[in-house]
């Protein structure tokens, strides 16, 4: 499967759609992806997961994969709409006290340019 | 006289004269009873503690009380000392008994590189991965028996864990309290409603976890809450009652007797509860272990207490009391962080500046090196020592490398990171998919090599010996962050990789245990000797270890970087022009001209030695 990047806020976001199952079989085309993104100098990213049912650890680590180098850049990574299963991994990870979630992409994208 | 392999009986020997408390320990012993009970209960439970220190006595074989008469405290430990910490079921071959499988391991793997196997707690247990345990004197059935771990006492000296501040609620002592049965009634913290602890008490006590302080359990009499500062499976062992301190002192004795060296006090901050104080380190708990330290010097002068105290660098040494009253070691809790900032930032600013303040406790007294256990990397004995801002770069940088953070609760309520969840080898490596697996190795070795020969004892856990990755497969099954570095090792797997000399864990293995036994070779890593650090430049850290009595000396050098870099040996250790040195690492003997530069590999470890006396 392919990533595709919708950039906005005149290119300084990326907002990357995730499908149902993120796992080991599209976790490393994820990474490479979000490095693709950061080395292009756009450190604010969003991962759209609407539509995501199933993460497992590759999938978690390769939605962090370039966190420190986001924040070290003004950036960060936000989610969008994780649902409860992608929310139960989040606290057991206790990765939801470190990345931020919105209930829509507007709201996400909004506070990329509020901050 | 070596000591002997043999040191206990199984029964106790009552025709030999019952061992005879010397009046300074008696002394001493009372003293503490009283600053924790006060003087009337002091004098009423002596007579108890000094029975159980007969009964202890009793059963000790005649070599070690021959041995003990020769044995000089001051040599308690020794360049020769390295800990392997593991679990006691962590290696598996079908059926066989786990600590046999240990047992095996240690002796064909790792004996030549291992005097002392710390097996994390071996009882039976309820949670926490054994650290709630239900019977403190019983060897967890699935794993193997007493005479198991007498086996490997046979080669290896053994570290026990002493896990006193708290008991499982699934335990015979919490369950006959639930009962109603008298003699249990004092032995945990109970409330009768929450409105007997003010908001305001509750704010001062000091949580290292999330979960709620009290927990609710139904008992013969209806509901009561107990304390439980770690989980509500793991209920806090109340010592207001002299009764569980006795009992306590019985159990410390018997690990002794069952072979322990070393005694482990797990989560010791925390052991004695005070309303309208933080609960932490508090007088009386720091009483309970010179009480330990006492009754050891009285009756067991060989063994020696650890004390496990995850807090700032601090508070954390003031377990040693005066160097020869409390611990006789500490976990050097502040080592695993800045090592792992200085690898993340190939910049040796704060492990140089922080180790400038560290050094020789006493003869009797040293520093624990770790830099991976069980746990993660624990964030609160940095504080003040790296800035919040490189404490929050460190966060990200470790879930980057697939690792977790885990949190406790302030007094203000907010969550705190309070320890980093990642094994130390995907801490060091993780997310370097550029590196070779030569350069990974190398990188890994060298930020072992600091631990290895940092003024102390190093200790290495067993997925840090083997170069273990994270497991975040296991963090999602278990819910719980720290299975990120407690993966069971299949033992058929394992030997093959031990055997396959290319394989990344035999090469790992096989350098660390090159390194070791420079250490156990040379005296001048006898915790005894003095460290004095050296600031060359933010690429290196370097050290130099010296004998006070000769001024001999060992310059140690790492290079926290992937360049070349270069230093010029300190002028304060070169009496002569030319002095030839042997790098002990590699071998190479070389003519140094005063001032001339040495190179260093990217992450090279050299530990220069002079070969005619500088």
């Amino acid at each position: 499967m392919s990533f595709e990047v919708k950039y906005m806020l005149d290119g300084t976001v990326a907002v990357i759609d995730i499908p149902e199952r993120l796992d080991a079989s599209c976790s490393s085309e994820l990474k490479d992806k979000i490095s693709e993104v950061v080395n292009n100098s756009v450190y604010k990213i969003i991962i759209n997961l609407a539509k995501t049912n199933f993460i497992d650890s590759s999938g978690l680590g390769a939605l962090v994969s370039k966190i420190s180098v986001c924040k070290a850049n003004g950036g960060d990574i936000k989610l969008v709409s994780p649902g409860k299963r992608v929310l139960e991994i989040l606290q057991i990870t206790h990765l939801d006290k470190v990345l931020s979630y919105y209930h829509d992409l507007d709201e996400a994208v909004n506070s990329f340019a509020t901050d | 006289m070596n000591k002997p392999k043999y040191k206990h009986n199984l029964e106790p020997d009552y025709y030999r004269p019952l061992f005879e408390v010397p009046i300074d320990s008696k002394r001493k012993i009372i003293n503490l009873l009283t600053l924790l009970y006060g003087s009337e209960v002091s004098r009423r439970i002596y007579p108890e503690l000094e029975r159980i220190m007969k009964v202890y006595y009793a059963h000790k074989t005649e070599e070690l009380i021959k041995w003990e008469e020769v044995f000089d405290q001051s040599h308690m430990f020794s360049q020769e000392d390295a800990i392997l910490i593991t679990y006691g079921d962590i290696i598996r071959k079908n059926s066989e008994k786990p600590l046999k499988v240990l047992s095996e391991f240690c002796r064909n793997y790792f004996s030549n590189s291992f005097n002392t196997i710390h097996i994390l707690p071996f009882f039976p247990y309820s949670s926490d991965r054994g650290f709630s345990i239900k019977d403190f004197e019983e060897v967890d059935p699935n794993i193997g028996t007493w005479a198991d771990i007498e086996d490997i006492n046979y080669d290896f000296k053994l570290m026990f864990d002493g896990v006193f501040n708290h008991i499982s609620s699934k335990s015979k002592w919490f369950q006959e309290f639930l009962n109603g049965n008298p003699d249990f009634k004092r032995f945990f913290i109970v409330l009768s409603t929450k409105e007997m602890v003010s908001e305001d008490h509750l704010k001062l006590i000091v949580r290292p976890r999330t979960s709620p302080l009290f927990t609710e359990f139904q008992t013969i009499e209806g509901p009561k809450l107990v304390w439980t500062t770690f989980s509500p499976d793991q209920v806090d062992l109340n010592f207001h009652n002299p009764n569980v301190l006795l009992k306590m002192i019985d159990i410390f004795l018997t690990y002794v007797r069952r072979g322990a060296d070393i005694v482990r006090l797990d989560a010791v901050t925390y052991l004695w509860e005070e309303l309208g104080t933080d609960c932490v380190h508090l007088k009386q708990t720091h009483a309970i272990i010179k009480l330990f330290r006492a009754i050891l010097d009285t009756v067991a002068p060989y063994v020696a207490i650890i004390t496990e105290t995850n807090v700032p660098h601090e508070q954390n040494i003031q377990y040693f009391g005066n160097g020869y009253d409390e611990a006789h070691m500490v976990y050097n809790f502040a080592l695993p962080p800045l090592v792992y900032h200085a690898f993340v930032n190939n910049n040796t600013h704060y492990l140089t500046k922080w180790a400038q303040i560290i050094h020789k406790v006493s003869d009797q007294a040293t520093y624990f090196n770790f830099l991976d256990s069980h746990d993660g990397i624990g964030l609160l004995p940095v504080k003040g020592i790296l800035p919040d801002s490189e404490i929050e770069k460190l966060l990200y940088k470790t879930i980057e490398k697939g690792g977790f953070i885990s949190y406790r609760t302030d007094s203000d309520g907010k969550y705190s990171p309070y320890e980093l969840n990642i094994t130390w080898y995907s801490a060091i490596n993780g997310n370097y998919e550029d590196y070779d697996d030569s350069t990974k190795v190398k990188r890994y070795v060298a930020s072992r090599a600091i631990a290895l020969f940092f003024i102390g004892i190093p200790g290495i856990y067993i997925h840090g010996l083997l170069g273990s990755e994270n497991d975040a497969e296991a963090v999602l099954k278990e819910k719980h962050t720290r299975s990120i570095n407690r993966k069971i090792i299949d033992g058929f797997i394992l030997k093959e990789k031990l055997d396959d000399k290319s394989s990344i864990t035999s090469r790992i293995v096989s350098e660390l245990n090159e390194l070791i036994n420079i250490r156990k070779t040379e005296e001048l890593f006898h915790p005894n000797c003095l460290q004095i650090i050296h600031n060359l430049n933010e690429e290196l850290f370097a050290f130099e270890r010296r004998d006070e009595k000769n001024n001999d000396f060992v310059f140690c050098v790492v290079n926290v970087t992937e360049k070349r870099s270069e230093f010029t040996i300190p002028e304060g250790l070169m009496k002569k022009e030319y002095v030839v040195f042997k790098n002990l690492v590699s071998g190479e003997i070389f003519n140094y001209k005063k001032n001339d530069p040495v190179h260093i590999d990217p992450y090279g470890v050299m530990i220069l030695k002079s070969k005619s006396g500088a």
